[in-house]
């Protein structure tokens, strides 16, 4: 691109990506502190602390965020790694890394409802030993989903986690020359598991703290999925939270900004705890490590991982299979493993809502993706120059860690604080608000995925092709653009599948007023209408998808049709 | 004729080409050899305009009496081929070889120039072939061609040759000597290969570390 000026671009940016975060946090952090104009109150106090610190409800709240925040990426970890040691380089192997990139592509939301439909009381995992087995023939009065200790989020988390981990590991695993090194300790006569544990594993881990973190940072304060599947009364940290801020009564708002700001605190202190839990760990592993035991008891850990990690991934499938065929039952009595008799009707009653649904999240994600492309490209085209002005090859630039804050910061954290400057600038509840605010969260994901594929291009190509015959804005789209599209589709997708996942951005900035897929099934996942529940997070798994798919399929056939088209033309 | 005189190249610690003139005359290949890292192809980024920030040249280039080395590279006119082929991936061969006909030449003559490179490439039932389906060497002439058909008033060849077999070398080297020939424009050579400078049948400077 030739572009000028690269160092304002940069700035503008820059700017722009950090004034809402910043806006947003400092319209949580006043509140907090009963500092709130739009409700006249300008003096500084600690009431509010005071008040979140008296409610037993934050203290059970706070626990149980802990506990899935914690377990959550501990467990996903654990399996991931067991998983890819076990898998790592196996021709079966190949298959379940196919079988991952559904998963990664379909929002949360949708595959805790197919939990919900798989492990409540009335459930298909019921279903299918009853009564044969368990003698029951109507539900049994368990509390399986929404479990008070849960558990049940912590699985959900785990879905959704693991293979987010596994695909991260994956990608990580070329810079750590991991197939000399399994050849090498198996030339020593380590046993698999062991060399994993022992030089691997010690190595991997530094180039993924990042993404664990995100992990965590993300447990701790999930809105969407702890609605869907985690325990209620008390709910967690989040959860609370959001019902706090939504509170009829506004004064509710300075307890809630002060608990944001104390979960805020609590990522901090978990991720630092969890890099010091990290370090002790290692420190005390490392002399096990030069033993000399070619095999070892903890083996076993790793082995029970690859156990619970395919019952995970079996669950996952079997989730998502639910939602087509709730969606597509028309009698489906408690014992029976599937429905009786089968019907459109569903579908058909619903159609009205879902298409309003669909172009409201089709519009939001298309919009909030194809501006986050833009600007990926933007983005990285200054940050290209400015490598290429300065000649070192790994440059920090200001994009490369400033795109990770709004990843890392909880939403409930400042959306809420955002929101007051929505209203001031009179766009609250605007389709406009939305797509701005899903481009925060869409913009790092497209960047991030653009990067290496940008930054690796032949620039050579687009030199000799204004050598050729000098039109340079011209040749930066039918040359080097047209060259990357293999990369921008998987970056569209990547931005597209997170848009469509979206749920407090949407309704902060929506108020409501524009509901999309994701919002209307999780609202109504609690209603118990699992047909037409099942028929919208069918849909908001469904697009993802077919947009993954595409992405696969069409930039390697573009050209073959492009000159069969120009051929036909020609010709006719 | 291209012309340089008194190119001096030095990076930030110590000059690399002291003092190099010569003339090349149209329709002529010169060639010029030395060690790796000796600023060779740094002599060419200073004639396309394309020499990088951390390098600094002194000296002047002309294309018949025309000063260059004040004109920014789009205003150059100059052809270019490397080591890679760098044809377009994306694009048909015949694409390829449109793409670099300036825009204000007319269809007919558009269509002319195209039949005849393709038959000077022997390759005209390749016409709609992707560039990954041809071999080396075919991908290295249709690259010189498409260079050409820029209509380029010089012509600097930075190794074109070292990425070929050893078989197809003396054929494409044959090629490119007759089509700068026909083209009459002046040609710089730079290359390690000494069979190379001998195949131009021009002359040939060599090049030592300067002192």
């Amino acid at each position: 691109m030739p572009l000028k000026h690269t160092q304002w671009i940069t700035a503008l940016i820059a700017v722009l990506l950090t004034l809402p975060v910043i806006i947003g946090l400092i319209g949580t952090l006043l509140p907090a502190f009963q500092f709130f104009p739009p409700l006249g109150e300008y003096q500084f106090s600690t009431a509010p602390w005071r008040n979140v610190f008296a409610q037993g409800e934050f203290y059970s709240s706070l626990k149980l965020t802990l506990i899935t925040g914690i377990g959550g990426p501990l467990l996903s970890l654990w399996l991931a790694l067991s998983l890819l040691a076990w898998g790592y380089e196996r021709p079966f192997f190949r298959k379940i890394e196919t079988l991952l990139s559904p998963i990664l592509a379909v929002p949360h939301a949708a595959i805790a409802i197919g939990l919900l439909f798989l492990l409540s009381p009335s459930g298909w995992l019921v279903r299918i030993f009853s009564p044969w087995l368990t003698g029951f023939d109507r539900p049994p009065n368990w509390i399986t989903v929404q479990d008070p200790f849960g558990l049940s989020l912590i699985f959900a988390l785990i879905i959704k986690e693991m293979p987010y981990l596994l695909f991260v590991m994956l990608a990580a695993m070329k810079s750590i020359k991991a197939r000399e090194n399994i050849q090498a300790c198996q030339a020593l006569g380590y046993s698999r598991f062991t060399l994993w544990r022992k030089v691997l594993i010690p190595q991997l881990y530094p180039i993924i703290r990042l993404p664990i973190f995100i992990v965590v940072a993300f447990s701790l304060t999930v809105v969407d999925l702890a609605l869907v599947i985690g325990p209620n009364t008390p709910s967690t940290l989040a959860v609370t939270l959001y019902r706090w801020f939504n509170d009829p009564d506004l004064s509710m708002r300075f307890m809630a900004s002060a608990g944001a700001t104390f979960l805020m605190v609590t990522i901090v202190l978990v991720l630092g705890g969890w890099e010091i839990a990290h370090r002790a760990f290692s420190a005390f592993t490392r002399c096990e490590r030069s033993d000399g035991k070619r095999k070892g008891i903890t083996d076993i850990l790793l082995g029970a991982g690859v156990v619970f990690g395919l019952v995970t991934l079996l669950n996952a499938f079997a989730a998502l299979a639910l939602l087509p065929i709730w969606s597509l039952a028309k009698r489906w009595r408690f014992p029976d493993a599937l429905p009786s008799t089968w019907t459109w009707d569903n579908i058909e009653r619903a159609t009205p809502l879902l298409i309003e649904l669909t172009s409201n999240t089709l519009l939001i994600a298309f919009s909030a993706t194809l501006i986050a492309c833009a600007a990926s490209l933007f983005m990285l085209e200054t940050k290209r120059q400015s490598m290429a002005k300065s000649n070192k090859a790994s440059q920090q630039h200001a994009f490369d860690w400033l795109i990770y804050v709004p990843i890392l910061l909880p939403q409930i954290g400042f959306l809420f604080g955002l929101h007051v400057l929505l209203i001031y600038l009179n766009l609250n509840g605007s389709i406009c608000a939305i797509i701005a605010l899903h481009l925060m969260y869409v913009l790092p994901y497209v960047y991030l995925t653009l990067k290496g594929p940008y930054l690796a291009y032949n620039e050579n190509y687009l030199l000799q092709a204004n050598r050729l015959n000098n039109r340079p804005w011209r040749h930066y789209f039918i040359i080097k653009i047209a060259m990357l599209k293999p990369a921008l589709f998987t970056a569209f997708a990547m931005g597209f599948s997170v848009s469509i996942a979206q749920y407090l951005p949407t309704l902060i900035a929506g108020e409501g007023r524009h509901s999309t897929l994701t919002t209307e099934a999780i609202a109504q996942a609690a209603s118990g209408d699992r047909k037409q529940v099942g028929s919208m997070a069918l849909l908001q798994a469904l697009f993802p998808v077919i947009v993954f798919w595409l992405a696969q399929i069409i930039p390697t056939r573009w050209t073959k049709w492009r000159l069969a088209m120009k051929n036909f033309f020609q010709k006719g | 004729m291209l012309s340089v005189k008194g190119f001096t190249l030095s990076s930030t610690d110590k000059t690399l080409i002291r003092d190099l003139s010569f003339d090349i005359a149209d329709g002529q290949v010169l060639s010029i050899m030395g060690p790796s890292g000796i600023g060779k192809s740094s002599l060419l980024h200073f004639l396309s305009g394309t020499l990088s920030h951390s390098l600094t040249a002194t000296g002047e280039a002309f294309l018949n009496d025309d000063a260059l080395h004040t004109k920014p590279t789009e205003a150059r006119k100059v052809g270019l081929l490397q080591q890679m082929p760098l044809l377009f991936p994306h694009m048909s061969i015949i694409e390829n070889l449109l793409f670099a006909i300036p825009a204000d030449v007319t269809k007919e003559t558009r269509r002319e120039l195209i039949r005849n490179a393709l038959e000077k490439l022997g390759m005209s039932d390749k016409a709609n072939a992707m560039p990954k389906e041809l071999s080396g060497g075919q991908q290295a002439r249709v690259a010189l061609l498409r260079t050409l058909l820029a209509k380029p008033d010089y012509l600097l060849l930075d190794e074109p040759f070292s990425k070929l077999d050893p078989a197809l070398r003396r054929d494409v080297r044959a090629f490119v000597l007759a089509e700068i020939r026909q083209a009459n424009i002046p040609a710089l050579l730079v290359t390690h290969d000494s069979e190379d400078a001998k195949a131009m049948a021009g002359k040939c400077l060599e090049i030592d570390a300067a002192k």
